[in-house]
């Protein structure tokens, strides 16, 4: 399927393809409501309570007015109606936003501003610098001469760096006013997602140019929601527009999200249902003996589901954002959010702050910046400079041009550089520093100013860092004399091999290997001269190599590989790329905790080890193990998954820590065809790297892990995890510093929503016992004991509020859980709210219902057994005693706390009184006349310790003799006494720092030091893995770890 | 790494202007109450607290069950059943037919002996067992509309199977009304007519408020089947007590209800002679009657059931206080020991 684009045309594209107009809504007017209505009553609870309610309306078999199950019903709906169509309003106020951007778009030759929602395929649209791309483009021009743009394509692959992007050659030269009346024709596949392919051609109509197809690939295209960098001005041809663009194809519908908790209790929604028939049969038969005809309708009616009915619909309507400085998008997520178990995080701007700075480096066997942690302040290395020692002045001059930068000159006469990777952009500014100063590109000519001197080079070819090759080759001209260099710089594994023989290679292993274990980024540099001839003969191969079509870069690659040889290396760098505050202690914790860590990013594989490295996420040697699945082809990747797996399955029951390395290309195989395999190993393994993979792969990943039912939070920061987090239960937005009030947060939330929903079951179990039993003594049929108005205030009102306030709960203070993570996995997976739990809430209700019901009955017996007092005695006894038992599972009083149980106690009377000072209503006097009985105040006495009486001296008897483990640590907490850590708790990495290595002493805290030589005897990595140094590496930094899912790319 | 600001910058511009305001606006402000750092006190259940909690429950349960026990003990009481004792012997096989026939002689004499000296006021009220007033059918089978207002007199949709007689509305109409309990007692002693006060037995609210000064009984137990007392079409049913205190349904198949009050005082060994005519229907359901004399306490009417159960509750909350004492001398235990958890008793073995 192929689309043809005409280039502005006017006319004929308006029909075939869609407009410009982005929507991420997933409402319409009017669709809202029955859309709405699906999907909340596709949960089974909604159908469970509709059936309730539809049952009610059939005024037979009702016993209670129809209203109190329906108000509450269409409240609930209401309120989650007009949360969603809050959400897609902003979703739609984004959209609008983006939609109603002007653009510069060419019409009838002219340029307009029009609104960017206007633009069709076809038209051209000119952007300037930082100006977001409406649609996806294909380039025809720049201000550059040479035909380049610089474009940030965060919003599509979270890499923060700027990619370069070309006009086809076609289009090289074309007049900037000649753009304006260009024609021809696009040929291009149907929209896809797939970010790193566009196959198309293009051909301009005479008189441009002859009828030549000039191919396009993704390099000649730039996409909707990328940003021009760097870049005067470009423009483009709209080839797909609106949600037909790469990015549009790739976003995912945002799903509701259904908690765990949610899930929980759909399923104790059912077994309630199941015990609800039961008891129907049960009532229907006892009915039919006795004598009523009707008894089986009835019963239906008595069961009729006042259980369970308010189950969870108190929990939803809770929000929790009042804690910590984070914006929860979803409401629901905090219930989940205790219940992790698998943590997937992008690495980027995450993890890393992203501020490379130049620290250390060793030239020529000399190593700088050792004592004070910053060469540039090395008087050595200054004194080496200002004496012009050569070694040092080439190793400058490597670290000055053998890189992308563009300096550019501002007004103030100060250079500035821009460059695409944040590596070079400290080297660069490093030498600067040294007085090698680079001073201006001028197309090929570069100039550099070294002492004062200034010295030009010209740059013959440029081969880019790719991630096979690892390092970076640049082929200069002296221009003094004449002399042909070739400057080259990476990894150490790709550079020091290809030393010339006779060379001592040593020390600088030594220095790569010093520096990595300190957590520096690497890179090795090196050069060699050229002869003319030599260079002449590789020249052509490279210009023939350069313009073929099938598989270009290999080929550039293989002719690259027969310069490099012969290198004298001249040293190696060492760059800090600073870990964001606390990182690898949270990591630590959180690991500590139970939780699976994952690192997902589309960084290269030797930096994601090291990062993972450096904040704790993997173990060094032999504490931890790396296995490594890689292979270009089914075959290999399934062998080396294998491998891994049968490595992973005997480790499993030691106390090691493995983790296994996948890249993009092997996740890709093993989630197509060896699904099965790949997920067992997810299970087993506790921590995995998964690198260079796509923002679509992440999505599976996450996917994966909830298919198996694995509770997983993911964290991102860029657009690129916006489609692994709309997989996602929970969506967060933190800040990084607060990582351990998360965790905190994390059991508080817990322990509430756990307590929250056994609680909203409790409740509603109790009135349904009570009913039962009245049922027994009413001819079993069916009589509410309880009036409507009072139901319903039970349940909507009288005991939510102390639950609402119970999520303010706090079980144990942040220094408690920050000593013992390991609370947390006794909280993983719904370890608190299990059926067993439930279990003992249901034997509490049962006898709570027994207790107010016989009490009742007795006190209440005879002259004194009128319908509308009793009623109100029991509700009352329900009362009190919803009251003692939140105050016994409270753990912390606040003032809110008390204001809620004891308040919400005193508010019960006052509204009852209101209510019984109406003469129109049932209970008019009622509870005037109630609270004028001492018998009334006795039996609620009664009914308090009689009911509490047990429940406290179990739980006594438990909290003391069978304690939890929240319990013990609540205990060691209060009793005051110290806190002892044992085991494996203790301590923390970062104190022995200061200790142990002496190259640190400056280092910030930031790092963790890594002692033992990594990786180098795990069978599957090699030594190599350290050597990180890649010029791409690291993006532009956000600090700020921040995701949401109505924060859609397009607003990103 | 001052020149290399600008192009950080650079690309941090087109995501920081959007981003950034937002974000800071999302920022709660710092209050005790967002941080969860209100000032709270954490009670822990330690030995102590619980026996001490336990103690004091018992040592103020147990007085007020022993009050609660002798008021109850106070109020004297006599109860006596006649459903089975008012049929004559012939129609003691059947006795439905004996009380569904009309034309039997339905009155009867009973004597009650005054075990105690009774103050006044002694409350006279009739016991009926195993009638479920409390039957939903039976409950909704009223009118509130009809009984408080004139004007909607012909309010008879919830009232079936009660609503209409002879094609015209009932009032007061359903189940409730129509199953008036019709017995009637006279009470004499020594040959004295002891007089029974029916005036103020039912709630001062009722009359007022839920049963209208205007409303007549109109078309009442004019059906085929006659279900209880027939009321006086003169006599407005705000006065018609005996009716406003049968319609407060008792919420227990045993139930006691007003019929009137004594307003003297009875000596020991009085004998009150009651002659009573025997109407009610209870025999088709086994229902028993009783007619019931009693005095009342501050807690109402003979309970013991209070003062056991406080009695009950006070023990054994004294019990376990005395339990959880010895547990606690015996084996002590340290609360808080950070030993018992599990993760410290073997290392690294979660």
């Amino acid at each position: 399927m192929k689309r043809y684009v005409y280039i502005n045309d006017d006319e004929s594209s308006h029909e075939l393809f869609c407009d410009n107009r982005i929507s991420n809504r997933k409402y319409t007017v009017l669709n809202f409501l029955p859309k709405n209505l699906w999907e909340q009553f596709s949960r089974f609870m909604n159908q469970y309570f509709l059936l309730i309610a539809c049952l009610q309306l059939w005024s037979l078999i009702t016993p209670v007015n129809p209203a109190s199950t329906w108000g509450p019903l269409i409240f609930i709906f209401a309120v989650s109606a007009s949360k969603e169509a809050w959400d897609d309003y902003n979703r739609h106020l984004s959209d609008k936003k983006a939609n109603e951007k002007l653009v510069w778009v060419v019409r009838q030759g002219i340029r307009k501003h029009i609104q960017a929602q206007d633009i069709h395929v076809g038209n051209i649209v000119w952007l300037r610098e930082n100006d977001e791309v409406p649609c996806d483009l294909v380039l025809i021009g720049t201000s550059d001469p040479q035909g380049l743009c610089y474009v940030e394509t965060s919003a599509l692959d979270g890499e923060i760096d700027l990619k370069t992007r070309v006009i086809p050659a076609a289009c090289m030269g074309i007049d900037f006013e000649l753009l304006h009346k260009i024609k021809g024709v696009i040929e291009c596949p149907n929209p896809d997602k797939d970010i790193r392919r566009f196959d198309a051609n293009l051909r301009l109509f005479p008189p441009f140019i002859d009828n030549d197809v000039c191919p396009l690939t993704i390099k000649n295209t730039i996409l909707q929601s990328c940003y021009l960098r760097n870049t005067e001005w470009a423009c483009g041809v709209a080839v797909h527009t609106g949600n037909e663009t790469k990015l549009g194809m790739s976003r995912g519908i945002p799903e509701p999200k259904l908690t765990a908790m949610d899930a929980m209790i759909d399923k104790l929604t059912g077994a309630i249902f199941v015990f609800q028939i039961v008891v129907v049969m049960v009532l229907g038969i006892a009915g039919n003996v006795w004598k009523d005809t009707e008894a089986r309708k009835v019963s239906l009616d008595l069961v009729k589901s006042l259980y369970a009915k308010f189950i969870d619909w108190d929990s939803e309507m809770i929000d929790y954002e009042t804690g910590i400085p984070s914006h929860a998008t979803n409401t629901a997520i905090s219930e989940d959010l205790g219940q992790v178990e698998y943590i997937m995080t992008d690495k980027t701007g995450t993890l890393t702050e992203n501020r490379m700075i130049f620290r250390r480096c060793c030239i020529s066997g000399v190593f700088y910046g050792n004592e004070g942690g910053d060469a540039l302040k090395d008087t050595k290395l200054l004194n080496a400079v200002a004496g012009s020692s050569p070694d040092v002045v080439q190793f400058l001059t490597v670290m000055a041009i053998c890189n992308t930068v563009i300096p550019i000159k501002s007004k103030t006469g100060a250079i500035l550089y821009k460059a695409q990777s944040q590596d070079e952009d400290a080297l660069v500014n490093a030498a600067a520093q040294l007085h090698m100063v680079y001073v201006n590109k001028n197309a090929n000519i570069l100039e550099i100013r070294c002492n004062g001197s200034v010295i030009k080079y010209e740059v013959l070819e440029t081969l880019e860092f790719t991630s096979d090759r690892k390092r970076m080759l640049v082929v200069v001209k002296d221009c003094q004399n004449g002399k042909i260099v070739l400057l080259s710089k990476g990894a150490d594994e790709a550079i020091l091999p290809y030393a010339y023989a006779g060379q001592q290679t040593r020390t600088f292993i030594e220095a790569v290997e010093q520096y990595a274990q300190l957590g520096l980024r690497t890179l090795c540099l090196a050069w060699r001269e050229l002869k003319e001839d030599e260079y002449q003969e590789w020249s052509l191969m490279f210009k023939e190599a350069s313009s073929t079509l099938v598989d270009r870069e290999w080929r550039i690659a293989e002719v690259c590989q027969r310069l490099e040889h012969d290198f004298e290396v001249l040293g190696v760098t060492a760059i800090e790329d600073r870990l964001q505050d606390g990182v690898p202690e949270t990591i630590e914790t959180l690991r500590k905790a139970g939780i699976n860590f994952w690192m997902l990013t589309g960084d290269k594989q030797n930096t994601a080890i090291q990062i993972a490295l450096s904040c704790n996420f993997i173990s060094p040697e032999p504490k931890g193990q790396l296995l490594l699945i890689d292979g270009k082809t089914e075959d290999e990747v399934c062998r080396s998954l294998e491998r891994v797996l049968l490595t992973m399955r005997i480790t499993s029951s030691e106390p090691k820590d493995v983790a296994f390395v996948v890249d993009g290309w092997a996740l890709e195989i093993a989630l197509k065809h060896y699904r099965k395999a790949f997920t067992e190993l997810a299970i087993l393994s506790r921590t995995a790297i998964c690198c260079r993979v796509t923002p679509s792969q992440k999505a599976q990943l996450v996917e994966l892990l909830k298919s198996c039912d694995y509770r997983t939070l993911a964290i991102g920061d860029g657009g690129n995890d916006v489609r692994m987090i709309h997989k996602l239960i929970s969506v967060l937005a933190l800040v990084e510093e607060k990582g351990c009030r998360l965790q905190e947060q994390l059991i508080i939330v817990l322990e509430s929503s756990a307590f929250l929903s056994q609680y909203s079951f409790y409740k509603s179990l109790v009135i349904c016992f009570i009913q039962i039993f009245f049922s027994f003594i009413s001819g079993v049929s069916g009589t509410s004991l309880f009036n409507s108005v009072s139901l319903m205030a039970y349940n909507v009102f009288y005991t939510s509020v102390p639950v609402l306030v119970s999520v303010l709960d706090k079980d144990l203070s942040e220094g408690t859980v920050m000593q013992h993570p390991q609370i947390l996995f006794y909280c993983q997976a719904g370890r608190l709210l299990n059926p067993s739990t439930f279990a003992g809430w249901f034997g509490r209700s049962l006898f709570h219902a027994i207790v107010v019901f016989v009490i009742t009955i007795h006190a209440y017996a005879y002259e004194k057994s009128e319908m509308e007092e009793l009623s109100m005695v029991a509700l009352s006894g329900c009362i009190w005693l919803q009251a003692f038992v939140v105050a016994l599972e409270t753990n912390s009083f606040t003032i809110l706390q008390h204001l809620a149980i004891w308040g919400n106690l005193v508010a019960f009377y006052v509204i009852n009184w209101i209510i019984s000072a109406i003469p129109a209503s049932g209970m008019y006097t009622i509870m005037f006349r109630l609270c004028r009985q001492p018998s009334y105040w006795i039996t609620m006495f009664l009914i308090v310790a009689a009911g509490m009486g047990p429940v406290l001296a179990l739980k006594y008897f438990r909290y003391t003799y069978r304690p939890s483990k929240i319990n013990t640590l609540q205990q060691a907490e209060r009793m005051g006494g110290p806190i002892l850590s044992l085991g494996n708790i203790e301590p923390q990495p970062r104190s022995m720092e200061k200790e142990v290595s002496p190259l640190s002493i400056t280092q910030p805290k930031s790092r963790s030091p890594v002692y033992e030589p990594l990786l180098s005897d795990s069978p599957n990595s090699s030594r190599r893995s350290l050597g990180s140094g890649t010029p791409f590496d690291f993006f532009q930094s956000q600090s700020r770890l921040s995701s949401s899912y109505s924060r859609n790319c397009k607003d990103n | 790494m001052s020149s290399n600001t600008p192009s950080s910058s650079a690309g941090g511009v087109g995501s920081a202007d959007s981003a950034a305001p937002r974000r800071n606006s999302k920022r709660p402000k710092y209050s005790k109450f967002t941080q969860q750092e209100l000032p709270a006190c954490k009670p822990i259940l330690t030995p102590r607290w619980v026996i001490s909690a336990f103690m004091l429950v018992s040592i103020v349960f147990i007085p007020i069950g022993v009050v609660s026990l002798f008021a109850s003990r106070d109020v004297v009481e006599i109860v006596d059943r006649y459903e089975t004792a008012c049929v004559p012997d012939n129609f003691r096989n059947d006795k439905v037919s004996f009380i569904q026939n009309e034309t039997t002689n339905k009155i009867c004499t009973r004597n009650l002996t005054v075990p105690k000296r009774m103050k006044q006021p002694i409350y006279v009220y009739y016991q009926l067992d195993n009638f479920y007033q409390n039957h939903r059918r039976y409950v909704k089978s009223r009118s509130d509309s009809q009984l408080k207002d004139n004007s909607s007199w012909d309010d008879v949709s919830s009232c079936k199977p009660e609503d209409n007689a002879n094609g015209m509305p009932i009032v007061p109409c359903g189940l409730i009304a129509w199953s008036l309990f019709n017995d009637t007692y006279n009470f004499s002693l020594n040959n004295q007519q002891l007089a029974v006060n029916k005036r103020g037995i039912s709630w001062k609210s009722d009359r007022d408020s839920k049963f209208g000064s205007d409303v007549f009984p109109r078309n009442f137990q004019n059906g085929l089947l006659i279900g209880g007392k027939r009321l006086d079409p003169n006599v407005s049913l705000s006065e018609q007590e005996d009716l406003i205190v049968w319609m407060r349904t008792a919420a227990l198949p045993t139930f006691r209800k007003l019929y009137g009050k004594i307003e003297r005082d009875l000596q020991p060994n009085e004998v009150i002679q009651v002659t009573l005519e025997n109407n009610y229907n209870t025999y088709s359901f086994n229902g028993k009657k009783r007619l019931v004399l009693s005095t009342t306490s501050w807690l109402g009417g003979k309970n013991d059931f209070l003062g056991i159960a406080y009695l009950t509750v006070g023990g054994l909350c004294f019990f376990l206080a005395l339990s959880f004492t010895i547990v606690y001398l015996v084996k002590p235990r340290r609360l808080g020991d950070p030993s018992y958890l599990s993760w410290n008793r073997n290392p690294g073995g979660h």
